[in-house]
């Protein structure tokens, strides 16, 4: 479970005042298999979804996961809870998604020969084993972003925590990876402008200007959300 | 972006003789290539190391655009190199200087194109583990992301400069290094955000900040 309590963040920005408010005053218990973040571009999403990483940590307030404490737990926290950026070429940090998916169990497993077996064992598991030695720069949209789920997965978390993840994709590629997010066993969080996406899942935040302006089922947030942005 | 043949190229399987020799074996040969040639430089040793590198590159049975292929950029700089050697009095190096660039980044191949990125990085992080204060874990992923980083960075150098001439400012040079500078810090936060995201090379968090 996931505590933020009474978080702010801000950046410091040239000239008066001196600093902008990204996030303001958010008190969240997030326990749902299913949440959706929804909201403007630059509304605070990206910066609420780094938080629960601990990629950043909050200018005022704390945030636990499972009582660990992002600030003083960090390793703690990126056990428990994996992230997938928007740009997965961001995130694929080796040349190919066999190599890729290795480094992500280059911590639990030594041995270099099971390590390659569990981590083609991955790739299989989720229709890449043909493509596990091609150059990341050959895979489509849904392959990258597969990889990078993948990538992701293999570290074991409990919670999946994903920024945009069908943003940049086709049709059929976003369908695909909401597909695969939604057969997760995790406790999933995604940031998206896919109102498909969010309608799927138990509870939806709106974010606006920093704050949570609306919590609760898809149907009254969505809603809520088609009259901010109209 | 758009990626491009990298410099060194990347791995791609096979069953050569090449592919299945130890890496061990295979730094060792890259360096008996290299090392005559970059130290003596004579023209006749940076001949010999060429011709030894090609039947090399031969040997490993992959298709000779991926083995032999070089990009415009460097095709550039080794005509410079030879140039540069002529206007200041010494043909000999003309070729010496230019063929032992090649020779390096051609030996380079030998190594990344049969052997996967993890197992060079398993190699090099077993070697650096050997030297004091050396954290091998963290040479060898600098060395295999670095590998995974050059056809990014070229690839944001063709984008950049297609984007100039698009605006009719092919000639304006700050316009086209500064973005490119601009996406390389970009990639770098990027690169470092994914690998704490995953819980390695583990630093404490950041506070947060504008980001590139």
């Amino acid at each position: 479970m996931i505590r933020l309590s009474d978080v702010g963040v801000r950046v410091p920005v040239a000239g008066p005042p001196g600093s902008k408010v990204l996030l303001d005053h958010v008190d969240l218990r997030l326990a749902e298999h299913r949440i959706a973040l929804v909201g403007a571009n630059g509304s605070g999403k990206s910066t609420l979804l780094r938080l629960l990483n601990g990629l950043i940590v909050p200018t005022s307030g704390r945030v636990e996961v499972d009582g660990h404490d992002t600030r003083t737990e960090s390793a703690a926290v990126r056990r428990r809870v994996g992230f997938t950026f928007t740009d997965p070429l961001s995130q694929l940090v080796l040349p190919t998604p066999l190599d890729d998916v290795e480094l992500s169990l280059r911590a639990r497993v030594r041995d270099r020969g099971e390590r390659r077996r569990l981590a083609l064992d991955w790739l299989d598991r989720y229709g890449l084993a043909a493509v596990a030695e091609q150059s990341i720069y050959d895979l489509s949209g849904g392959e990258r972003q597969l990889a990078a789920l993948v990538s992701v997965l293999a570290v074991e978390p409990s919670t999946l925590v994903c920024d945009e993840p069908t943003t940049l994709l086709d049709l059929r590629n976003r369908n695909l990876v909401s597909q695969v997010l939604s057969a997760l066993p995790h406790q999933v969080i995604v940031a998206t402008h896919d109102l498909a996406l969010a309608g799927q899942c138990e509870r939806v935040l709106l974010i606006d200007a920093g704050r949570v302006c609306a919590d609760g089922a898809p149907a009254e947030v969505l809603d809520r959300y088609r009259e901010l942005m109209a | 972006m758009r990626p491009t043949v990298s410099v060194f190229g990347g791995h791609l399987p096979g069953d050569s003789v090449w592919h299945r020799a130890g890496v061990g074996w295979k730094y060792l040969v890259v360096l008996a290539l290299t090392l005559p040639a970059l130290c003596v430089q004579q023209p006749w040793l940076t001949a010999t190391g060429l011709v030894a590198v090609v039947g090399c590159l031969a040997l490993c049975r992959l298709p000779a655009r991926a083995m032999f292929a070089i990009p415009v950029a460097l095709l550039v700089l080794l005509l410079v190199l030879g140039v540069f050697q002529l206007v200041v009095g010494r043909p000999d190096l003309a070729f010496v200087v230019p063929g032992n660039v090649l020779l390096a980044v051609w030996a380079a191949r030998l190594i990344i194109v049969t052997t996967p990125a993890s197992v060079l990085v398993d190699a090099l992080v077993a070697a650096a583990d050997r030297v004091p204060f050396v954290d091998g874990e963290r040479f060898g992923l600098a060395v295999g992301i670095m590998l995974r980083s050059v056809p990014f960075l070229s690839g944001a150098f063709y984008d950049v400069r297609d984007a100039a001439r698009a605006r009719g400012l092919e000639r304006h040079w700050v316009a086209r290094l500064t973005p490119v500078v601009v996406r390389a810090v970009g990639f770098a936060q990027a690169t470092g955000d994914a690998l704490a995201a995953r819980g390695l090379a583990e630093g404490r968090p950041s506070a947060p900040h504008p980001r590139v």
